[in-house]
């Protein structure tokens, strides 16, 4: 079938501001967003940039905004799309080329949550033990591939580039709720302050655009709940 | 245009799991490193594997590592060297505890401890039954390493250098001295002066058309030693994972046969039971990839197409849900199809390379097949061969072989790094690298990369896939050639520097192009039929002539062979029945 | 470097969480005052009967103390949870600088004067014949 695609463009040698072009490739309905756009790339023109990897949404390479909505370009197909598909790069983070953002505030962020088990006991000979229920408190949350959909989604993030972000957050609640996790509190102290959870305004805009169906938003929740038990 | 210069004692090549593990293990022993990563480290491939680690921890059943590794011998069709595969099983059951003490959240039994499932070709007391060895996170487990690692390398403060393409290895007099790397954000070029390089830089599996693996897995690493007169190591062994989404390639895993899944022909005929009747979909994923394409031969795929069908119907929403919930997403996804009450139609994939640079147990390269070692430079996971997986790996052996070598190459360095000082750079080491890139922008021939590449994806998995003959072999050699001098015209349409992936792509071809040569050369060259390696006509396994490991160098355009013997401790080769 | 990057460190402070939980609380109070209002002005009386007298009546009577901390427990708690809805908006889209401080002062000085204006009303009310 016939494909219009309206992507926005910028080269920052040449361009002051990003503007659209269209284009009309040949697609299966059943082809990802991304195999279109990387048809524009390989056979009509090849300054078209973008990230790509693992193309089939775990590695979360190409996350973009999709007819005005956060998705991975590989997990949405041509048949489920409203032509012309506009393809634009996720907002709030400054645009390097094409469709191609600045990552680096992102992780920044993701560090700042202190993302990793902290555990200073001195590991048993075997596995320590979990439960699955206690596993599950967090599993949502593991499923997290950092693409970023939810951050660039988020309408305070947007007006507030200091917000911490809903994918760091997601990131806080699985260790918070990790059972073998001893950094609780230090992680609380981080994430329950003005530019952490309170200022989540739960628009579920993070919710709608994760691609991995982490329910964003409730993890979100959680935290608050924990930090208010915690300080009242 | 010059380039920066920076020093590291080790560089590591990669941001999966390998080469997360060896920077993990390498900070922990406080020695200034830098990981170097085409992507994100994230992105990394690691992160697709889906259905476990095999490790004979006994959670669930008896098991020893002593059967595990009678599995991967036999399973490698007895091509692996067997003391590697030794130390491999042992050290599995220890990285596995160490990864859950690293916070990795593994799904667990009542008791609270790691829960294991079946898989393919792991069985109990050598070859008895099926056997649950393969610790999980339901169908991601590749993805929470990856996460792990990546969280705990941060804990560390390890140096990440991201998005830089690795083009070329600093070696001189059989010392390693550092990389030279091209910055993909502004086209940057940049020295990195080491004591040790580790590659770390994953599988070549975009040299097939239909393959699991993604964009990024180019054999960069592969591919840069070749041209630095490593020879590679079992190429022309490449394994077609048996189950991929129809037409996308995309994997489900062998996790969903573990769990109970069945495949099914044109007829709703569970056809492994005649190819081998003891542990059948369970069998090893060559076996399974032949006998799909043997099924479709005799006109029992579905509607008589190329295709045959999963079946996860009987196993109940609830497992399904619970113990393959992305496997579920992608088949919902790309298909349309609910894997609760719909059949999935699936086809072989290209999945993974078993060959690759060679190394020993410790990660060391090794310069030739009399085993020089090249000091400095080290290599682990895909890009690797030890050889842990001989002619065909068995599911879940990948992420035992990462970890547990990539920790390995992460303490060899360290020691290497504690006894040894900087050897000095070349003169203008980035000279090469500099000219590359100059002739990529300024060439003009009018060939776009990416109808070359398919060119050459078409040819291997026509060629040089599941099935292959003296005559398939040699038309990929002359398409191979034709491909290369269409090479030399290729023209690059982006000439900027920023964020160039067009010219990107354009190196990524070069190396596929020369990775693909040495495979059907190899391939060409090895008259007889072991695991993942099928020539149609030397339809058997020829011990007395073949049971030795290939090993391909490059030069003035010419693939060279050698030959290196199997190591052979424990089991005898025997005839591989299941 | 510190170990929050180039973040701010942890300042402990409680407010946003007070806020938070005080928009909660008062929204469900709220509720349930404004919800007691309407059925006191509009269903068990009807508009015809409501004029000065009533309400003089009302809060001079020998429940007048209730009624007058009913009325002004509801002015304090929506005009509290309006402005704190107000000031989140404000800091959510107006960037840290002279513009916001300004924005934010008219706002809380313009509701420090209804809510004095308010009390005063409800405090010092004395019926006059």
């Amino acid at each position: 079938m016939k494909v219009e695609l309206k992507i926005q463009r910028f080269d920052p040698v040449k361009d002051q501001e990003p503007h659209f072009e269209t284009y009309a490739v040949d697609c299966e309905p059943t082809d990802r967003v991304l195999d279109a756009l990387l048809q524009v790339k390989g056979l009509m023109d090849g300054t078209l940039t973008l990230r790509k990897s693992c193309a089939h949404g775990v590695c979360g390479s190409d996350g973009m905004r999709i007819n005005g909505r956060n998705r991975l370009a590989c997990k949405e197909l041509i048949q489920s799309q409203e032509q012309p598909i506009v393809v634009e790069p996720m907002k709030g983070f400054k645009i390097v080329k094409d469709l191609v953002v600045d990552m680096e505030p992102f992780f920044e962020k993701f560090r700042a949550v202190k993302p990793y088990l902290i555990n200073e006991d001195p590991p048993p000979a075997k596995e320590r033990l979990q439960s699955e229920k206690q596993r599950e408190k967090f599993e949502d949350a593991t499923k997290c591939i950092l693409c970023a959909c939810c951050t660039t989604s988020c309408p305070t993030f947007w007006a507030d580039s200091e917000f911490l972000g809903p994918a760091a957050l997601v990131a806080a609640q699985r260790f918070i709720f990790d059972s073998r996790d001893q950094a609780k509190e230090e992680r609380l102290d981080i994430v329950g302050e003005k530019e952490g959870a309170w200022k989540c305004r739960t628009i579920f805009n993070c919710t709608d655009a994760c691609p991995r169906d982490i329910e964003v938003t409730k993890a979100i929740g959680e935290i608050k709940k924990e930090e208010l038990f915690r300080k009242l | 245009m010059g380039a920066q210069i920076h020093k590291f004692e080790a560089i590591v090549v990669g941001g999966g799991g390998a080469g997360l593990y060896a920077a993990l293990a390498l900070s922990k022993e406080k020695v200034q490193t830098a990981v170097l990563s085409k992507l994100y480290p994230t992105r990394s491939h690691t992160g697709a594997a889906q259905g476990g680690i095999g490790a004979a921890l006994a959670n669930v059943e008896p098991d020893n590592p002593e059967w595990h590794m009678y599995d991967t011998v036999k399973g490698s069709d007895y091509l692996a060297d067997q003391d590697a595969v030794e130390i491999m099983c042992n050290e599995a059951v220890t990285t596995v505890y160490e990864l859950e003490h690293l916070g990795l959240p593994f799904n667990r039994t009542p008791e609270g401890k790691i829960d294991q499932r079946k898989f393919g070709g792991h069985t109990r007391d050598h070859g008895k039954a099926p056997v649950q060895r393969s610790c999980f996170s339901a169908d991601r487990t590749g993805h929470m390493i990856l996460q792990t690692l990546y969280q705990q390398c941060i804990k560390n403060e390890v140096k990440f250098f991201d998005e830089y393409h690795v083009m070329d290895l600093i070696l001189e007099s059989g010392i390693c001295r550092g990389v030279v790397a091209y910055q993909i954000s502004n086209g940057e070029v940049h020295v990195f002066h080491a004591k040790t390089v580790l590659f770390a830089t994953g599988g070549s599996g975009r040299m097939f058309k239909i393959t699991s693996n993604a964009h990024a897995l180019t054999g960069d690493g592969m591919a840069v030693a070749l041209r630095r007169k490593i020879p590679l190591e079992d190429m022309e062994f490449f394994q077609i994972h048996p189950t991929g989404i129809y037409k996308m390639g995309i994997l489900l895993s062998e996790a969903c046969r573990g769990e109970g899944g069945i495949l099914r022909n044109g007829k709703g005929e569970r056809f492994m039971e005649r190819y081998a009747p003891t542990i059948k979909d369970l069998a090893p994923r060559d076996i399974v990839s032949r006998c799909i394409y043997f099924e479709v031969r005799d006109g029992n795929g579905v509607n008589g197409k190329d295709y045959v069908h999963l079946d996860l119907t009987h196993l109940g929403a609830e497992v399904i849900e619970k113990k393959l919930p992305d496997i579920a997403d992608f088949v919902r996804t790309y298909m349309g199809l609910n894997p609760v009450t719909d059949l999935i139609p699936i086809q072989p994939t290209a999945h993974y390379a078993m060959g690759g640079i060679p190394s020993n147990f410790n990660s060391e390269v090794l310069g030739d097949e009399k085993g020089t070692i090249v000091k400095g430079f080290y290599a682990a996971g895909e890009c690797a061969c030890v050889s842990v997986h001989g002619a065909n790996r068995l599911g879940t052996n990948s992420l035992v072989d990462i970890l547990v070598f990539g920790r390995r190459a992460g303490l060899s360095m360290a020691k290497y790094c504690r006894a040894n000082d900087f050897a000095p750079l070349p003169k203008d080491p980035e000279n090469e690298v500099l000219a590359q890139i100059e002739w990529l922008r300024s060439n003009a021939g009018g060939e776009k990369t990416a109808v070359v590449r398919e060119a050459l994806q078409c040819t291997m998995m026509d060629n040089c896939g599941v099935f292959r003959t003296s005559e398939t072999l040699q038309k990929a050699q002359g398409d191979i050639a034709e491909l290369k001098k269409r090479f030399l015209k290729i023209q690059v349409s982006d000439k900027s520097q920023v964020f160039n992936t067009d010219m990107l792509e354009a190196m990524e071809l070069n190396n596929l192009l020369d990775l693909a040569q040495v495979t059907v050369d190899a391939a060409f060259a090895r008259t007889e039929s072991r695991g993942a390696h099928y020539r149609e006509d030397f339809p058997k396994r020829d011990d007395a002539q073949w049971m030795k490991h290939s090993f391909a160098t490059l030069s003035a355009g010419k693939t060279d062979l050698k030959y290196k013997p199997v190591v052979i401790t424990r089991f005898q080769p025997q005839e591989r029945k299941y | 470097m510190n170990s929050y990057g180039s973040r701010p460190a942890p300042t402990a402070s409680t407010f946003e969480l007070v806020a938070w939980l005080f928009m909660r609380l008062s929204g469900v109070l709220l509720l349930i005052l404004a919800l007691g209002h309407l059925v006191i002005m509009h269903l068990i009386n009807d508009i015809g009967k409501i004029n000065y007298e009533f309400v003089a009546g009302r809060w001079s009577g020998e429940l007048g103390m209730l009624w007058r901390g009913y009325d002004w427990l509801m002015l304090i708690l929506a005009m509290l949870h309006g402005v704190n809805g107000m000031r989140t908006i404000l800091e959510d889209y107006l960037s840290p600088g002279r513009r916001r401080i300004l924005v934010l002062t008219v706002l809380y000085v313009v509701s420090f004067a209804f809510l004095a204006a308010g009390s005063y009303v409800v405090f010092s009310f004395r019926r006059v014949m």
